[in-house]
């Protein structure tokens, strides 16, 4: 048991570390030039450009500027902003808390109306609330974040006039953010457990459990259920990656603080410390999540414990 | 089974409709603007200012909506025009530019230029200090100055606008000479540029890489705090009595504070004012701006943003488009006038000239000289053995009659949809054009000069911009003058444009550049484009200096 989360953590590691040179690897081939983003091509001189490029580091091939990157990430330093010479840690750490508390309210938005409409669904297949249900989890699922933002800003800010457009505030700011948010992770966990609970229902424990005589709501809330949150447990995992990718959107549409407007802003101004910092920073929030999830895996699911 | 295929059906429906509003939805997304020596910021307060409130109300807090997050407030250092928006606020220049492009004091009283033109003598006002205490005097006039050429300040865009300075030389506490490497009429304008803006040296030295997080100037309001992401406010300096003649109020601002919200989005930024959580809001997105100038709850402000309008420059080192009648046939061939008011939907003006009409020297004749005439255009191919093949497009000893159009992505002001339109306007007089989109300029167009057509724009206050754009480049050098323009007679009137001092004159020079501009086809205006605040009718007094920034010293909000 010991020795297989150990190897967890080695391969969660090293997954962190291909991550991040991959990421460099593409950013340094994608065409355009960050000293583009600071000197106006069409104002400064030749001579300006060159001297910029050699004072950001710019001008190196990509093997030093990748050892002389990893070098410094060892000791902790994330180096620092083209754009302002600021250092990129502390960034990115002041806005995450901003980010979590969004990634927590849209994963107990997803939770909620994901199981429920999942158990529900399944429980009652076919009829009108299974097909709301689905329609729901159809749109939870394809609805763009930033226009079905929009629109919830449209109506609950611009014309009720109930929560504010924009900001970090206080939990009014919260609540279209992560109702956004939170309806991606619905979609699929309505689906992945309106599945899962329509197989559980098929299995043999549960003609048995029929046969014993329980009522049907025991068997489906304190039988089916339980095994079937079991897959819906790794989603959560995977959720953890969604919601990461989301804030870049919602924390734009919102003008929420947080680590994805940061890494949105540092895409447009072409600053590669930066947006491999933002990077970095996920990857090994996504790997840990994952690491967790797995682990707890085993405890929830005795079958898996036994397995390893 | 008959119930499933009913709320497929239901479901199938409900996504054709969602499909089709999410393509009618806005397509907002994160335009960057750059400053003074960048593309799109400059302005000239002509357009549609307000008046000044006949009584002003003390106190009162302004939230200004950005659309963009500045990358530092460091004057010297920043190349963003919304920094330039909020830091404006926070610094004094040396000089100011008024409306006629006037040159007017401001820290500096009165100067005098040497005889040869290389040494400007600033007497500066002596009751001016910083907002951290410390005197504004001559050292710190050559401190800042001196700090923009230092290459460890990394300063940026500041750089080649304060070129040709070279050193400064302290007369006495408050009497400085500056000393130029050559002549430039454009020197002293550029002085009230806002990257040029007077800073503290006790602050720049306290804070260090952190100063532009920590803004200290003489300006009308103090910098409070910086929440990234989120806003910046600044507080009124109660100290303050020194505004420069482009404003009304030269004492203390009336508003007690100001808060910059940052909002990238454009839809929340224009719900945010719908929903009064902010009193003004930039950057209003021409669909909006006609909807909006309607309510009378709110009042649109719009100023032209100066330098050299967006245009299309041709490559005259391409076949065909070296010769002349060709860039003929796409000066006649391309109705600017339909392209502009189709996409801008009349918020912007069609541009006629290699400057904007605020810059001065501006050439007002250039105006509906040229308009569109297919038939001519259509007659000039045929003059160069360009004949209609099979399919519509020309052709000429075989080959076919193609244009390379490059424009930038994203899609800035919609620059790729102008693109579109001359795609299909050119299809008519028998051009094939082959729009190539691309993030790298740099490379694709500035180093490796392919492209047949090329859009630009660029913010500056001086006619002298016009210099890097069509005087004779070096060979193989790093250019702005990428249509490869080289006459004799056009580096001639350039030259003597930087350093003649009898203004009638110079604008005589800058005029025979605009007209050779026009009548051989260099380039194709297209639009001047305009900078945006829509307000709500409380506040007033907001106006616009040269460079199209908002100055907050006239602002009152009433109730």
């Amino acid at each position: 048991m010991v020795g297989a989360v150990i190897g967890r953590m080695f391969t969660s590691l090293l997954v962190v570390a291909g991550s991040s040179v991959l990421v460099f690897v593409i950013l340094y081939l994608l065409p355009g030039d960050p000293v583009n983003s600071l000197l106006d091509p069409t104002f400064a001189t030749s001579e300006q450009i060159a001297s910029l490029r050699h004072q950001l580091g710019v001008d190196q091939p990509l093997h030093v500027q990748l050892a002389d990157y990893f070098g410094k990430l060892l000791h902790g330093d994330f180096g620092n902003s083209l754009l302002n010479s600021e250092p990129v840690l502390p960034r990115i750490l002041s806005q995450f808390p901003a980010t979590l508390a969004l990634a927590a309210a849209s994963a107990v938005v997803a939770v909620v109306i994901g199981v429920l409409l999942g158990v529900l669904s399944a429980i009652h297949r076919n009829k009108p609330i299974d097909v709301i249900a689905r329609i729901v989890g159809l749109l939870g699922i394809s609805m763009p974040a930033f226009w079905s933002g929009i629109l919830l800003l449209l109506v609950f800010s611009i014309h009720l006039g109930w929560l504010p457009t924009m900001g970090s505030n206080g939990w009014k700011t919260l609540v279209l953010p992560s109702i956004t948010l939170g309806l991606i992770g619905a979609g699929f966990l309505v689906r992945m457990i309106r599945n899962s609970m329509l197989e559980v229902v098929n299995e043999h424990f549960i003609v048995t459990l029929r046969s014993k005589g329980l009522s049907e709501r025991s068997i489906m809330y304190r039988h089916a259920l339980r095994n079937a949150l079991i897959p819906a447990v790794t989603m959560i995992g995977m959720l953890v990656g969604e919601m990461l990718a989301g804030a870049v959107v919602i924390e734009t549409v919102f003008a929420r603080q947080g680590i994805g407007r940061i890494i949105a802003d540092a895409i447009m101004a072409k600053d590669l410390p930066v947006v491999q910092g933002v990077i970095f920073f996920s990857a090994i929030i996504y790997v840990s999540v994952n690491l967790i999830v797995d682990i707890s895996y085993s405890f929830i699911d005795p079958r898996v414990r036994r397995a390893t | 089974m008959r119930q499933l295929s009913k709320s497929t059906k239901t479901v199938g429906l409900l996504m054709a409709v969602l499909l089709v509003l999410s393509a009618c939805a806005d397509n907002g997304g994160n335009k960057k603007e750059k400053t003074a020596a960048g593309n799109e910021a400059s302005a000239s307060p002509s357009a549609s200012t307000q008046a000044p409130s006949a009584t002003a109300v003390q106190g009162g807090d302004l939230t200004f909506a950005l659309a963009s997050s500045p990358d530092s407030l460091d004057p010297q250092r920043s190349n963003l025009a919304v920094a330039s928006r909020v830091y404006s606020s926070i610094f004094d220049n040396l000089v100011a530019r008024d409306t006629d492009n006037k040159i007017k004091p401001w820290l500096a009283t009165e100067w005098t230029v040497s005889d040869d033109g290389l040494s400007y003598t600033f007497k500066l006002r002596q009751d001016v200090k910083f907002q951290d205490g410390t005197p504004f005097n001559a050292e710190a006039v050559k401190y800042t100055y001196d700090r923009i050429l230092d290459p460890t300040t990394k300063a940026t865009n500041s750089v080649p606008l304060i070129a040709p300075y070279q050193s400064s030389e302290i007369i006495d506490e408050y009497t400085i000479k500056l000393n130029l490497e050559t002549a430039s009429q454009a020197f002293l304008g550029n002085l009230s540029e806002s990257p040029l803006a007077i800073v503290s040296p006790t602050a720049v030295k306290k804070y260090g890489e952190q100063f532009g997080k920590n803004p200290v100037g003489t300006g009308p309001f103090k910098f409070v705090n910086w929440e990234e992401n989120a806003e910046i406010k600044v507080e009124r300096n109660s100290d303050y009595r020194w505004g420069p003649d482009t404003v009304d109020n030269k004492e203390a601002p009336y508003l007690d504070s100001i808060v910059f919200k940052i909002i990238p989005e454009e839809a929340t930024r224009i719900g945010s004012i719908q929903s009064k959580q902010v009193l003004a809001v930039e950057s209003v997105p021409p669909q909006n701006i006609v909807s909006l100038q309607s309510d009378p709850a709110y009042q649109v402000l719009q100023v032209n943003t100066n330098g050299h309008p967006y245009s299309l420059l041709i490559n005259q080192k391409k076949a065909p488009w070296n010769e002349l009648k060709a860039r003929q046939a796409l000066q006649y061939g391309i109705d600017v006038g339909t392209i502009v008011k189709t996409l801008y939907l009349g918020t912007y003006e069609q541009a006629w000239s290699a400057i904007t009409p605020g810059i001065f020297g501006y050439d007002t004749s250039l105006e509906n000289s040229i308009l569109p005439d297919q038939e001519k255009a259509g007659k000039l191919l045929d003059e160069l053995g360009w004949v209609p093949g099979k399919d519509g497009i020309r052709e000429k000893d075989g080959k076919k009659l193609t244009l390379h159009y490059v424009d930038s992505s994203p899609n800035r002001d919609k620059r790729n949809d102008i693109a579109v339109i001359i795609q299909q306007q050119l299809k008519k007089i028998g051009i094939q054009v082959n729009v190539e989109l691309t993030q790298d300029v740099l490379t694709k167009v500035f180093k490796n000069d392919d492209f047949d057509i090329f859009g630009n724009s660029q913010v500056n206050s001086d006619p002298n911009l016009l210099y890097p754009f069509f005087h004779t480049a070096p060979e193989g050098a790093l250019t702005n003058n990428i249509v490869h323009v080289s006459d004799p007679q056009v580096d001639q009137w350039l030259e003597q444009g930087v350093v003649e001092r009898d203004e009638a004159k110079r604008a005589e020079l800058y005029k025979n550049v605009q007209q050779y501009v026009k009548n051989n086809a260099v380039i194709i205006p297209v639009y001047v484009s305009r900078y945006s605040v829509v307000a709500a009718k409380s506040v007033q007094g907001l106006k616009f200096d040269h460079s199209g920034y908002p100055l907050f010293n006239d602002v009152s909000i009433h109730k």
